[in-house]
């Protein structure tokens, strides 16, 4: 069949198989995190964190998140809340604050292993040691949310549609 | 590579940074009375200083939009500074 359309789906990075994909590299390892929730704060957060995820810690870039539920910060108006499973979070505006549950909306991808640090360094600029109230930073020339679960593993929360150049891009560096 | 200060997120990579606007440039009101040329100039002509210039500055990672004092000349920036009151 003659084509009369460029296919530009082979432009971007096939999506693997996310229920076993992993990446095996020198000193880490990569894998993606499913099945967590996800909700998006705007507005008042301290209102939507009393009202949703009452004593959840607030991570900020590189700090250490122990266990979920807990609240990545983005903005000064902003968050996400990360909880275990799906929030219970009716969607719209109420006491000051909205919330959009977004599980699928952000893919989360888990870095692992004592070449934690030399990742970071090639995806970003930032300086992970000086600290930032925002765990939103440019990563690889894409905006991510980077905080750590542990002393050497560090999670990106990655818009999904990103997720497969992210991936990529961390395949390529192995 | 240069940093500039989010006065939300304090330093980072100028890459996370987009300029919105020179600072002081009030939108024309009412809308229905402001001729073609009014609208123009405030769409498009600035002072373009040489020199120390205030401007408006959006930190695309955090969604922060604010101040920034710098120097156009030296690139040396001066300044920060929220656009809430009172500055939190």
């Amino acid at each position: 069949m003659r084509k009369t359309m460029r296919d530009r789906g082979l432009f971007w990075s096939p999506a693997p198989d996310w229920t076993t994909a992993r990446i095996d590299g020198d000193a880490y390892s990569v894998r993606r995190v499913l099945g967590l929730g996800q909700a998006l704060v705007s507005g008042d957060l301290d209102a939507a964190l009393a009202e949703l995820m009452p004593a959840a810690p607030e991570i900020s870039l590189w700090s250490v998140a122990a266990a979920e539920p807990f609240a990545v910060r983005i903005g000064r108006d902003r968050t996400l809340l990360v909880s275990p499973g799906p929030l219970a979070a009716a969607p719209g505006w109420r006491n000051g604050y909205v919330a959009t549950p977004c599980d699928d909306a952000y893919a989360i991808l888990e870095i692992s292993g004592v070449a934690l640090r030399e990742i970071v360094a090639e995806g970003t600029s930032v300086d992970i040691n000086a600290g930032s109230r925002s765990a939103a930073v440019l990563f690889a020339g894409v905006t991510v949310l980077l905080y750590r679960i542990g002393p050497e593993t560090a999670r990106l929360h990655v818009e999904a549609p990103l997720a497969a150049y992210l991936w990529a891009w961390l395949e390529g560096r192995s | 590579m240069q940093l500039f200060s989010c006065p939300f997120c304090g330093e980072r990579d100028e890459t996370e940074f987009t300029f919105c606007a020179e600072a002081g440039k009030t939108r024309p009101e009412p809308a229905a009375e402001v001729s073609a040329d009014a609208w123009a100039r405030y769409l498009h002509f600035d002072h373009n200083p040489k020199g120390a210039t205030r401007e408006v500055w959006l930190h695309a990672t955090c969604g922060e939009f604010f101040l920034m004092e710098r120097d156009t000349v030296s690139h040396a920036v001066s300044g920060s500074h929220s656009l809430r009151r009172p500055e939190a």
